[in-house]
């Protein structure tokens, strides 16, 4: 499986919302992907598939740097490499039982899935200093009519249409007087996207996150071609 | 390393099956080869680890959604402890 149809790099989550030790499953363009953080914290992101019998393993649980199906407990390292079978424990796993991996990368408060094991880490978006996260939101719209919405709507405390930069294919930044938004569009499949949302320092993240669940109305009930 | 010989009947869609024993079996690190074949039966060998041979056996038992087993027979050519 690849996500080739899909920028080099696909937000997956706001990095706050994943601990330490916990998966959980995501989308993009329709692959199921599970999104875990290893007992250090490192972010990582496979198929959310087990190799064994297909169970999800974002389902799972991590255990130290490995990542279990809760299946039947079989135990894959952070290279996606299986090293435990609770029910053969000293077998030695062949490297043919491993996961499909993807590069996985956190910035500027998001958690981003490579297409591939080996996406250019140098394609991410550049970092950007001083932000705080708002929230995630998801809609039954395209990107494109996202993108058309976030750039017709006023952020909070002000009437105007906020000013619009595109930072990469799936990543835009609104600035409207002392507020700037961080948007990452993550495409989950037909006429199904996540919007990932951070915010400058200071900024009135509540305001904004109302601001956001309204936009999602809007972007819902509006007509596609009004959008 | 064991081999085993298993032979996997029932309701079977020959292609479909030898495409599933054949990713089990690379999934598995296990060297297969493929045999006598009809709608009614699959005949495959298997070498490699015992406890990985007994997983490829469990998955084909279960075989690709096209496919029912309704048997299957296995014969030991030969044991870990023999090689």
């Amino acid at each position: 499986m690849t996500m080739t149809s899909q920028p080099t790099w696909s937000p997956v989550a706001l990095s706050n919302v994943i601990d330490p030790s916990t998966s959980t499953g995501a989308l993009v363009d329709g692959a199921e992907l599970v999104v875990w953080r290893d007992s250090s914290g490192k972010a990582h992101v496979w198929e959310d598939r087990c190799p064994h019998r297909g169970m999800r393993m974002s389902f799972g649980f991590v255990r130290g740097d490995h990542l279990a199906c809760l299946y039947h407990g079989w135990q894959y390292d952070t290279a996606g490499q299986c090293r435990h079978i609770p029910a053969h424990p000293q077998l030695e796993v062949p490297q043919t039982i491993r996961m499909q991996t993807f590069a996985a990368a956190e910035r500027n408060g998001i958690i981003w899935a490579g297409a591939t094991a080996d996406a250019d880490p140098t394609l991410l978006p550049a970092e950007i200093a001083g932000l705080v996260p708002v929230r995630s939101l998801y809609a039954d719209c395209t990107a494109a009519k996202a993108l058309k919405g976030l750039a017709a709507t006023p952020l909070p405390i002000s009437a105007d249409a906020p000013t619009v930069e595109a930072i990469t294919e799936n990543y835009i930044s609104l600035t409207a007087g002392p507020i700037r938004l961080l948007v990452a569009i993550q495409a989950l499949g037909k006429e199904k996207i996540a919007l990932h949302l951070m915010a400058n320092e200071g900024a009135p993240v509540a305001a904004l996150a109302r601001y956001a669940q309204a936009l999602r109305l809007t972007l819902e009930t509006a007509p596609a071609e009004a959008a | 390393m064991a081999e085993v010989a298993f032979v996997f009947s029932g309701d079977l869609a020959q292609a479909s099956f030898r495409g599933f024993a054949l990713h089990r079996a690379q999934r598995l690190d296990l060297r297969i080869d493929f045999g006598a074949a009809s709608d009614r039966f699959f005949d495959v060998t298997v070498v490699g680890d015992e406890a990985l041979i007994d997983m490829f056996e469990m998955a084909c038992s279960l075989g690709p959604y096209d496919c029912i087993i309704h048997d299957v027979t296995r014969r030991d050519i030969a044991s870990a402890s023999t090689n």
